[in-house]
């Protein structure tokens, strides 16, 4: 009973999604270009390197890194601070609140049906392709799994960080400059435009530290090792699930705090 | 209707401005976030480019200071397209609300008008990194300096501007056609980052793709080569201003098409 109620959000989300079939089409095409940007560029970085693998990465798994850091961005990106922030301008979010639900479930159930669209309509279309131009190279074994229980946390993760700075729109009432301030530190700090094997040493260490690199640097590396050891598997894995948990207390804290300080203009 | 003069269009666009920055000043905090985001956003630009370079020294016979110069060029002839056009974004809502039809029944140019109406000041501070990134690999490059070198350089950053004012404006007339037509929007945006890399990466397809049908590579490679390689500039690179008026006259004219058959909503 209580499932149905967050799954029919979730098949709402779908249809909305289906109704804009050109813009995916677009995107696909976006992606595509993105694709083979990053394949010429790095292509002719390691033609220029000498050497076939530099940081212990080589050339392919540089390519299968970035492109999927990529597909990850697209289905993780969920514009919650965007949502936030538009709904507390408009004063939309009188209504969210007096929803019988709590907002922060709603409006992570309220986007979990964009989730399956675009797993199937970009994740999964970009993983064949990569498998496929890359004579796969992409180990397909248990790393699959490991992959997938990483993604999962990835995802929450993602949402906990997003949903905690789209309560500060409700202090500062700006979207733009606080939602690009987040994008920016987060996908260079996750690894998403370089991938952190590349980092120079101080940097790299600090880097481990911070709960950004569990979104993207965290999943990748497990997929990209066909044969893990255990300890490297429970410690990323360990890792993910303190951060999901950390992460996942404060924003709720924060919300809570938050919403006795509210003013909406309107509504 | 008689044409207005461009002295007349010159004082309307003051007094716009004027208002926009009043305005924005109302949200001061806004302001001031988003000026930090944008210097967070060219910082971290900068530090994956520093990365990229820490552990690659040369990319297809391009050296660092080289592809510095590149990545200053580019920013410096994005700021058009950031400060003056930047009204673009929000086409697509106003088109979507109806509110579009208030431009269309002003006495002057509504291409002109819809653009003025906001000035975004954000694009200033991605202009003085730009510029001192421009200056800084200019020095180190040791390239010298001449008035003739210092007009060619003005000429060929509005040219590449013009290319990029062109793409968007192109890219944000899809609205009057397609819904949804932010990620046709997103998707020349994206460009920006593609620009800073030489064309000579690609495979002969895609340079021509890059040249031609997308022109990207007339955003920072073909016009910085007047300054870089002196002694051997295509053809392309002299031809480029008169490109770049051509891109930017054939998206007016898209644009002003869309607008002209703009039916509104009926409210």
């Amino acid at each position: 009973m209580k499932l149905k109620k967050y799954l029919t959000l979730t098949r709402a989300g779908i249809i909305e999604a289906l109704q804009f079939r050109l813009s995916f089409l677009v995107m696909v095409i976006g992606n595509l270009l993105y694709l083979i940007v990053v394949y010429f560029l790095w292509k002719a970085i390691y033609a220029s390197a000498g050497t076939d693998v530099v940081n212990g990465m080589s050339f392919t798994d540089t390519l299968i890194y970035l492109v999927l850091a990529t597909a990850l961005f697209n289905f993780m990106e969920m514009y919650t601070v965007w949502e936030i922030g538009r709904n507390i301008q408009s004063g939309k979010i009188v209504l969210d609140l007096l929803k019988p639900m709590e907002y922060r479930k709603y409006l992570f159930w309220s986007y979990s049906g964009s989730f399956v669209t675009q797993f199937f309509l970009t994740f999964l279309p970009t993983f064949i392709a990569v498998a496929i131009v890359t004579h796969g190279a992409i180990p397909l074994g248990v790393n699959l799994i490991y992959f997938v229980l990483s993604v999962v946390m990835a995802v929450s993760i993602n949402y906990s960080i997003d949903f905690l700075v789209g309560t500060i729109c409700l202090y500062t009432e700006s979207i733009w400059g606080i939602n690009i301030m987040k994008q920016v530190i987060v996908l260079l700090l996750s690894g998403a435009t370089i991938p952190i094997a590349f980092f120079p040493e101080p940097l790299k260490t600090i880097v481990h530290y911070l709960p950004f690199q569990s979104i993207y640097n965290a999943p990748l590396s497990l997929l990209l090792d066909g044969n893990p050891a255990t300890e490297t598997v429970l410690s990323t894995l360990g890792t993910q699930l303190i951060w999901c948990i950390i992460m996942m207390v404060i924003s709720k804290l924060f919300w809570k705090f938050s919403l006795r300080q509210i003013t909406v203009n309107g509504g | 209707m008689k044409r207005k003069g461009l002295r007349f269009y010159a004082k309307i666009y003051c007094k716009i401005l004027a208002q926009d920055l009043k305005s924005k000043m109302s949200y001061r905090a806004d302001f001031i976030i988003s000026t930090i985001g944008m210097i967070f956003t060219n910082i971290a630009g900068f530090i994956s480019f520093w990365i990229l370079f820490r552990n690659f020294p040369s990319i297809n016979g391009w050296g660092y200071y080289e592809m510095l110069f590149l990545y200053g060029f580019s920013l410096v002839s994005l700021t058009p397209v950031q400060c003056f056009f930047d009204n673009n974004w929000s086409l697509r809502q106003h088109v979507y609300t109806g509110d579009f039809i208030k431009y269309c029944f002003r006495p002057i140019n509504t291409f002109f008008y819809y653009q003025s109406e906001i000035f975004d000041i954000k694009g200033l501070g991605q202009l003085a990194f730009g510029l001192i990134t421009l200056i800084y690999s200019w020095i180190k490059i040791g390239l010298g300096f001449t008035p003739l070198m210092l007009l060619k350089m003005i000429v060929f950053l509005i040219t590449a501007s013009l290319i990029m004012i062109a793409l968007q404006n192109a890219a944000a007339a899809t609205c009057f056609w397609i819904q949804n037509s932010f990620y046709v929007l997103d998707l020349a945006y994206r460009f920006r980052d593609y620009a800073k890399y030489p064309i000579t990466i690609f495979s002969p397809v895609f340079r021509f793709i890059f040249t031609f049908l997308m022109p990207i590579a007339f955003i920072a490679y073909y016009p910085s080569l007047v300054i870089l390689r002196p002694d051997k500039v295509p053809l392309l690179s002299w031809l480029s201003p008169i490109i770049g008026i051509a891109f930017f006259w054939l998206s007016y004219k898209i644009w002003m098409h869309g607008a002209k058959n703009y039916s509104g909503t009926g409210s």
